[in-house]
């Protein structure tokens, strides 16, 4: 096993030995900030820093980032999203499914080689942990790009919603709770353009930009256009496509749009650029809110800086019909996993979200260091746990995932580890009583070149189609990427060809030590039983279901309260046979009259 | 569509009120007929009564009109729904209100009618005059046969205003005026009956049977008063959600719920209401709600004892025995006019 894997280390460094190799050092701490003008208050900043530096490489370069836990009172993870970890699963980052979350004052090291070009990012990836500012960009240069020759300026823009709180808190105390049963999200208090306000892009004339657009919120997709200007699409989710016009995007939380942007002939004029929430998503749309977002192209920094214009409708480019560069057919599955999304209360009272009948609850040993632990019984979905939602996946297979949404939100879906061809994508149901979902015999439109990308979105009450080839032994989270409907359990996961895990990797020392300071357990199945895989006593599960009807205690207090009334009814009853003896006599001394006992009462 | 003149909803919603007006108007008025009606003393006296109990349904009327007029102008007008963020609590002191209200004088009329012809005449005079001396004993007292028809009328007028008004936002305007006026005269047919059902049935069964179903009455409206208040107090901590949620999960509280079924729910289902305006149903019972059911039964059952002990010995159950005997059952607390005789 380890001579395997040494060998080959040594192949692949050959021939990336043209490659760099770029080191960072994050010491992950608490700072103060304050990018919508409102107050101070802390994010998770790195080196003193918010907020945290961008990461930048060239294709093939290995990056090694050497992270410490400063902050004090919570631990930490990082995911870089949609970097494939090809043959370094370890490096992924969700806790409890590839690593153990990073206590204060320990610290890790990330270690992996980029061999996809485009636009990524990187974030936390512990609960809810990220919008309190743990995210930024991360860039990968690759000098053979098809358009290398088409721009003047290579840079980024990032769209994000903002919340005052942080979300641990907002989760307990305001959304996981049974006192909102419909589970309504909290709203943000603000939106950003490169982690501020009125920012002041300066551009020169005819010059043609590269800006990579990304957007690092929690729960809003935005709008976004550039006044006046069109643009040509080029890549997305790091996948190059044929520039595609369009004079604005719609972009979910996660998602990556490169555009070519090329600025008009004179200075004297600056063009407002706007990021604008996608309303829907949010329950209510509080007054004080401002959900769109104003910056500029600034072609003249003394010139005025005008209102944007109010607009009509959002005419933005639908991403299911942007064709790949590098075209592929859409595949034939070999394996078909269908899911069902909806939103229920469980027995707590509490709102959650399910794939089918399950909602996502972490196992007490990181879902990849069973598959490490559990030798021959690693191709049984059992032994990651009940309420993990596995699929345990075969090697060099197409996988196609059915996603059908009984819910009518829209969700951006995120799959750890791949890019996946968007097959089909239904429109909205036409009302809330109607669902669209897939039918293989009845398809709906399916492109010649499907589009390709690792987060993508489906519509309300409607339903979508992915097919990916299993080409990267690894254990992949697919989930929402809202980061509320994540802490409702909208998750699930995939372990990739275990055997292929377990003979070509190796999980570093430096992580399971992280483990080991945190007091997790590292090694077997979901419960953490080494010895007997099957024996899943201990594992964490989701919260019993409501009570369907009446339950004993239900039964019990109709049927007492009945029997009351009928006692109560008697006692009535035998009042008004009895005799009424001392009131006669009351009312005889009132009245004046005498007692007489043969005058009957009718 | 049948529903395009006739919304079954609001059939229902003034079918339920009127039921539980008309029941209650009904054995006030079966019971004055045959207390006092029969009697050839004074047939005036009995007018005078029957008189009083219409005023105060009458009253009752106008003023859940204006306070149910105002509710509504508030709605529409201002757009703000001053109702539904109280509501609950005043459903719950309402329903308070009533219930002890029909408690109170529920037993006093079965033992009024016990009494021998004359003395319910004179009894009946006493109450037109007004017994005790304090103002407002004296008021209630000469008015009692106006109070639980005012305070039925008003309570009940209200609730079908405000709920009316509720469904009127989904259905057409021109399906409103026939089912108003079909549920007031199926309520009011409901409480003839009731009242004709004195004049053919055995005057004790009749008493009996009625004042087994005014209490049953009772024990629903108690019931739902704190039902009522536990659901303001969970409404509040949730927001605007509750009522969205209909009858599933998450519009009730899964802390204090005894049983919860996701149908059968009287604030929305027609059938059902009549269950809950009869038995006091809940699809969605809480501990509080079967409690007070059950306490409420208990407390009558206690009463009864307690006024049968009386009977038997002459003083209620762990008190002396009065010296002098006090005065008419219904006006308990005046001093003893022993030495006088009341002019015949």
């Amino acid at each position: 096993m380890r001579a395997f894997s040494l060998l080959a280390a040594l192949a692949v460094s050959a021939t990336a030995s043209l490659a760099a190799t770029v080191q960072y050092d994050f010491s992950v701490e608490w700072v103060q900030a304050n990018p919508d003008g409102a107050y101070d208050r802390s994010f998770i900043g790195v080196n003193g820093a918010w907020p945290p530096p961008p990461i930048e490489c060239n294709i093939h370069d290995r990056v090694i980032i050497n992270v410490t836990n400063n902050l004090g009172n919570e631990p930490t993870a990082i995911h870089f999203h949609g970097l494939f970890m090809n043959g370094t699963n370890s490096m992924d980052g969700p806790v409890w499914v590839t690593q153990c979350p990073v206590p204060s004052g320990s610290n890790i090291i990330y270690n992996f080689t980029v061999d996809q070009p485009g636009t990524y990012w990187y974030h936390s990836h512990f609960s809810g942990q990220y919008p309190d500012g743990f995210r930024a960009p991360f860039i990968v240069y690759d000098r053979d790009e098809p358009f290398a020759d088409a721009y003047d300026v290579d840079t980024y823009l990032t769209v994000s919603d903002y919340y005052h709180n942080s979300i641990p808190w907002l989760s307990a105390n305001k959304f996981l709770i049974l006192t909102n049963p419909t589970g309504a999200e909290p709203i943000p208090d603000a939106g950003l353009f490169n982690d501020s306000q009125n920012i002041k892009f300066k551009v020169e004339p005819n010059k043609t930009y590269k800006i990579r657009i990304i957007n690092m919120g929690a729960l809003v997709s935005q709008y976004v256009w550039f006044e006046d200007h069109d643009f040509q699409i080029v890549e997305v989710d790091g996948i190059y496509v044929e520039p595609a016009e369009a004079s604005m995007i719609y972009i979910t939380v996660a998602q990556r749009y490169t555009i070519l942007l090329t600025t008009k002939n004179s200075t004297d004029k600056n063009y407002p650029m706007v990021t604008s929430f996608d309303t829907d998503m949010m329950d209510t749309l509080p007054d004080d809110l401002v959900w769109n977002v104003t910056g500029w192209l600034t072609y003249d920094e003394n010139g005025e800086f005008p209102e944007p214009a109010l607009i009509d409708e959002y005419d933005f480019y639908d991403d299911f019909n942007l064709v790949p560069y590098e075209k592929e057919e859409p595949y034939e599955p070999d394996y078909s996993i269908t899911v069902d999304v909806s939103m229920q209360n469980l027995g707590d009272g509490v709102n959650y979200a399910f794939f089918n009948d399950l909602t996502y609850v972490a196992p007490n040993v990181p879902t990849l260091y069973t598959v490490m632990s559990s030798g021959n019984d690693s191709t049984d979905a059992t032994v990651y746990g009940s309420n993990t939602h596995t699929y345990v996946l075969g090697y060099q297979e197409v996988v196609e995932i059915v996603l059908n949404n009984f819910d009518p939100g829209k969700h951006p879906f995120h799959l750890h580890g791949h890019v996946f061809q968007v097959v089909e994508r239904s429109d909205a149901s036409p009302d809330d009583e109607t669902f669209l979902t897939y039918n293989p015999d009845e398809p709906g439109t399916i492109n010649e070149y499907p589009m390709r990308r690792d987060t993508v979105y489906v519509r309300p009450n409607g339903y979508f189609v992915l097919r990916f080839l299993s080409n990267n032994p690894g254990v992949w989270f697919f989930h929402c990427h809202i980061e509320w409907h994540l802490q409702q359990g909208l998750a699930l996961t995939l372990v990739e060809a275990p055997a292929e895990i377990q003979a070509q990797q190796v999980i570093p020392d430096d992580h399971y030590a992280a483990c080991k300071a945190g007091g997790y357990a590292y090694e077997g199945n979901a419960a953490g039983n080494t010895v007997n895989l099957f024996d899943l006593t201990g594992e964490k599960l989701q919260p019993k279901p409501l009570p369907a009807g009446f339950t004993a205690r239900g039964i019990v207090a109709l049927v007492f309260s009945c029997i009351s009334a009928f006692v109560g009814m008697g006692f009535i009853t035998w009042y008004g046979l009895s005799d009424l003896k001392t009131t006669e006599r009351e009312v005889a001394a009132i009245v004046g009259e005498p007692l007489d006992d043969s005058d009957e009462s009718k | 569509m049948v529903n395009e003149v006739f919304n079954v909803s609001v059939f229902f919603i003034l079918f339920r009120e009127t039921v539980e007006a008309s029941i209650i108007i009904s054995v006030l008025l079966a019971f004055l007929k045959q207390g006092i009606g029969r009697s050839s003393e004074d047939p005036n006296l009995h007018k005078k009564l029957v008189r009083q109990v219409w005023f105060g349904a009458a009253l009752g009327l106008l003023v859940c009109l204006i306070l149910g007029g105002a509710f509504i102008g508030a709605w529409y007008g201002l757009g703000k729904n001053v109702w539904s963020s109280s509501e609950d609590i005043w459903e719950g002191v309402f329903s308070l209100i009533a219930g002890i209200i029909i408690s109170i004088m529920g037993l006093a009329l079965l033992r009024v009618n016990k009494m021998k012809e004359k003395w319910r005449v004179k009894i009946a005079r006493a109450l037109e005059k007004g017994s005790g001396t304090k103002s407002a004993r004296k008021f209630t007292t000469k008015y009692a046969m106006a109070l639980l028809p005012f305070i039925t009328v008003l309570r009940e007028g209200i609730e079908a205003i405000v709920f009316t008004g509720g469904v009127s936002l989904s259905a057409p305007a021109k399906a409103f005026p026939l089912p108003v006026i079909c549920g007031i005269l199926a309520g009011s047919a409901v409480g003839y009956i009731i009242y004709k059902g004195g004049s053919y049935m055995k005057m004790q069964i009749f008493l009996i049977a009625s004042t087994c179903f005014l209490y049953l009455v009772a024990a629903g409206i108690m019931s739902r008063a704190v039902w009522y208040f536990e659901m303001y107090i969970f409404a509040k901590a949730v927001g605007g959600d509750v009522a969205e949620t209909g009858s599933g999960p998450g519009s009730y509280d899964i802390r204090s719920s005894v049983w919860h079924v996701n149908c059968c729910n009287p604030n929305i289902d027609g059938g059902w209401m009549i269950f809950q305006a009869l038995f006091g149903w809940q699809n969605s019972a809480t501990y509080g709600s079967v409690l007070m059911y059950n306490i409420y039964w208990i407390a009558v059952m206690i009463c009864v004892v307690a006024l049968l002990y009386n009977e038997k010995k002459g003083h209620y159950p762990f008190m002396k025995p009065k010296v002098n005997p006090p005065a008419s059952p219904v006006a308990l607390s005046e001093p003893l006019p022993s030495k006088e005789t009341e002019s015949v």
